[in-house]
């Protein structure tokens, strides 16, 4: 045992390393915007050094120095491998079995891992439009592995609509519909860490994050959620990762809207301090 | 690198043109209209030109929108759009033009995923009448549920060598592309380079391209690297040159993302007043793009646009360098063949097929 320590980090950090530690060396891997690119990175950055990072607008092996706005930022092309275009990516990367790995957020997710990211509620009289498919469904079909992490979605009975396949209905329908046998290996959201073991696929609790029960994670899945025999707490990011987080992406570690309204107030104090030089 | 004092628009072949004679000339009314940038790069000094000109009935097709789609619903332009994405900036605090539309049937969607809606562009511009796609995706809404293309959204056919199901994307030829990229010759020779996305497929697609750009460069510079024309001249229709064509976005080798600038922007777009407010002040209130510019220096100063210039990154260089060896040499040698150029007329000239008849010479 090393010294005890104590850190203070927010509910982001402690996703982006639990997504980090996914991540293996020389995995390559196709990584989406936000949390996880800023999880990829640090994988990179501390215990997969040699894992190959790649966009879908085509950028391979990136080594982004900042975080990236969306996938196509130029922070990602201060020296990058591979320049190839979407077709290439889905096509002779995807399709040919180079994606070792995916990462994507959920808005909706049911039993098997399946997702939902087109709208909340009736796809023609929506509450909601969420941003769309984007490369979801055919990296999530293709790839080796998949790892989710939720935020701000919800756990459903049934998606209000089917973007991306999961373990679709669990046990071999996957393999059974013509897709390979790989789907979602994990799900990180703000309370615990599920995972779906073979044969079901279904999501099980495997370890609940600090000061969270059983009963929170419950709350809010209107299934009986399955529990591994043996759940853990899941590790806290190390000093070295909550300080990557910071430097690399205080946005993400402060929550999105945070740093927006922080953006926000300093074009308006941009504009103010104009406006005072003009008179 | 444009020659001082030559008038664009003199040289022979030019296709240079403003934004406003580009749109007038080439977007009509009722046009279906690819963007033919991914994220980024995004052709906004195009798509405010099209705003500004009140276009009507546009159908859109789009790779991803960070604000462009919200901006063309908003404007009226569009009610058709055909997309797998558009940005919104957080939860239920940040609605979007995009979905306002959709709950108030201003706006038809047709979702695809990425790869689908560019496998239709990518079929289109091969000149193919389909395409497989990837068949995972006939286990989704997304290939379920139709409305703009209904029936030819997705077909399933039999692979005529393994007879196994495929799914299949109709090939579409959208009648303009608006395109943005860092340099192009007057002629329309783009070059484009960083993040290629879907711009090869989106603008070979159409019927029609209007390439925007950063700067314009002279033909030599393009004949020196022509790996990065990503679009030869003659499927070019109009050349515009417009500096930080593409803010609040970014151009790889020329500025950064405008965060903050685009901050302002979702919150303003959170309501229906907001987006219009933005709309009128950085859109219909300004005559082009360096009207945009200098209202944009006004307000925030221009220090605040310098400091997202980006820093000089040069690639490597490649070398098209050759020998130059002619076939014959100075002294009129060939050394392959190991004759002079008059031994060797005698020596063709004196094989018994050799073909012989009379010409008039002036």
């Amino acid at each position: 045992m090393g010294n005890r320590r104590k850190v203070k980090f927010t509910l982001a950090e402690m996703m982006i390393y639990n997504a980090s530690l996914e991540v293996r060396d020389h995995d390559r891997v196709m990584v989406g915007q936000g949390l996880p690119i800023a999880a990829c990175t640090m994988a990179k950055k501390f215990h997969a050094p040699n894992a190959v990072l790649l966009t879908e607008a085509g950028l391979v092996d990136i080594d982004p120095y900042r975080s990236p706005l969306h996938i196509a930022d130029p922070t990602c092309m201060k020296g990058f491998s591979y320049s190839c275009d979407l077709i290439d990516i889905f096509t002779t990367v995807l399709n040919r079995g180079y994606v070792d790995v995916c990462f994507l957020g959920v808005g909706q997710v049911d039993k098997f891992g399946n997702i939902n990211s087109t709208v909340i509620g009736d796809y023609f009289n929506p509450k909601m439009r969420m941003m769309g498919a984007g490369g979801a469904p055919d990296f999530a079909a293709y790839a080796k592995r998949v790892v989710l992490t939720m935020r701000g979605g919800k756990f459903a009975d049934k998606l209000d609509y089917f973007t991306t396949p999961g373990w679709l209905s669990g046990g071999d329908s996957r393999v059974k519909a013509g897709l390979p046998d790989s789907g979602p290996e994990i799900l990180i959201s703000t309370k615990a860490v599920f995972r779906f073991p073979p044969p079901e696929h279904e999501l099980t609790l495997v370890s609940l994050h600090p000061h969270c029960k059983v009963e929170d994670v419950q709350k809010d899945i209107p299934w009986k959620l399955k529990i591994a025999d043996k759940i853990s707490v899941t590790p806290a990011p190390t000093a070295a990762a909550i300080d990557f987080c910071r430097t690399f992406d205080p946005t993400l570690s402060a929550g999105r809207k945070l740093g927006l309204t922080l953006s926000m107030q300093a074009l308006a104090r941009k504009i103010a301090e104009k406006q005072k030089q003009k008179s | 690198m444009v020659l001082e004092g030559v008038f664009m628009g003199d040289i022979p072949g030019s296709k240079v043109m403003t934004a406003k004679e580009a749109v007038e000339k080439f977007v009509p009314d009722g046009a279906s209209v690819s963007i033919a940038n991914f994220l980024t790069c995004v052709p906004f000094a195009l798509i405010h030109e099209v705003i500004r000109q009140r276009k009507k009935d546009l159908t859109i097709w789009s790779q991803s929108g960070i604000e462009e789609i919200d901006l063309l619903i908003a404007a009226g332009c569009t009610k058709k759009v055909i997309t797998a994405y558009n940005y919104r900036a957080g939860g239920e605090w940040a609605s979007t033009e995009f979905e306002r539309a959709v709950k108030d049937k201003r706006v038809e969607v047709e979702d695809l995923s990425n790869f689908t809606v560019l496998a239709m562009l990518w079929a289109g511009a091969l000149g193919y009448n389909f395409m497989p796609v990837l068949k995972g995706i006939k286990e989704t809404d997304v290939f379920r549920v139709r409305t703009l293309l209904g029936e030819d959204k997705f077909k399933v056919i039999k692979d005529p060598f393994t007879g196994e199901d495929t799914v299949v994307v109709k090939g579409v030829q959208p009648e303009v592309a608006l395109f943005h990229c860092q340099r192009a010759d007057r002629q329309g020779n783009a070059q484009y380079w960083g993040s290629i996305g879907n711009s090869k497929w989106a603008a070979l697609a159409c019927k029609r391209i209007i390439v925007c750009c950063e700067e314009i460069v002279d033909h030599d510079v393009i004949q020196w690297s022509p790996h990065l024309t990503l679009l030869p001249a003659f499927r070019v229709d109009a050349v515009v040159e417009d500096t930080w064509a593409a803010h609040p976005a970014e151009v790889l080798g020329y500025y950064n993302f405008d965060l903050s600038f685009r901050a302002g922007f979702y919150f303003a777009q959170a309501s229906a007043k907001g987006m219009q407010d933005f709309i009128k002040e950085w859109i219909y209130d300004r005559a082009d793009r360096q009207d945009y510019l200098s209202h944009y220096v006004s307000k925030l100063g221009a220090e605040k646009l310098l400091r997202l210039r980006a820093r000089r990154h040069p690639s490597q260089t490649a070398d098209y360098g050759t020998a130059n060896l002619t076939v014959w040499d100075e002294k009129g040698n060939c050394e392959e063949l190991g004759v002079s150029r008059t031994e060797f007329d005698k020596i063709i000239e004196s094989q018994p097929e050799v073909c012989e008849w009379e010409t008039e010479e002036k």
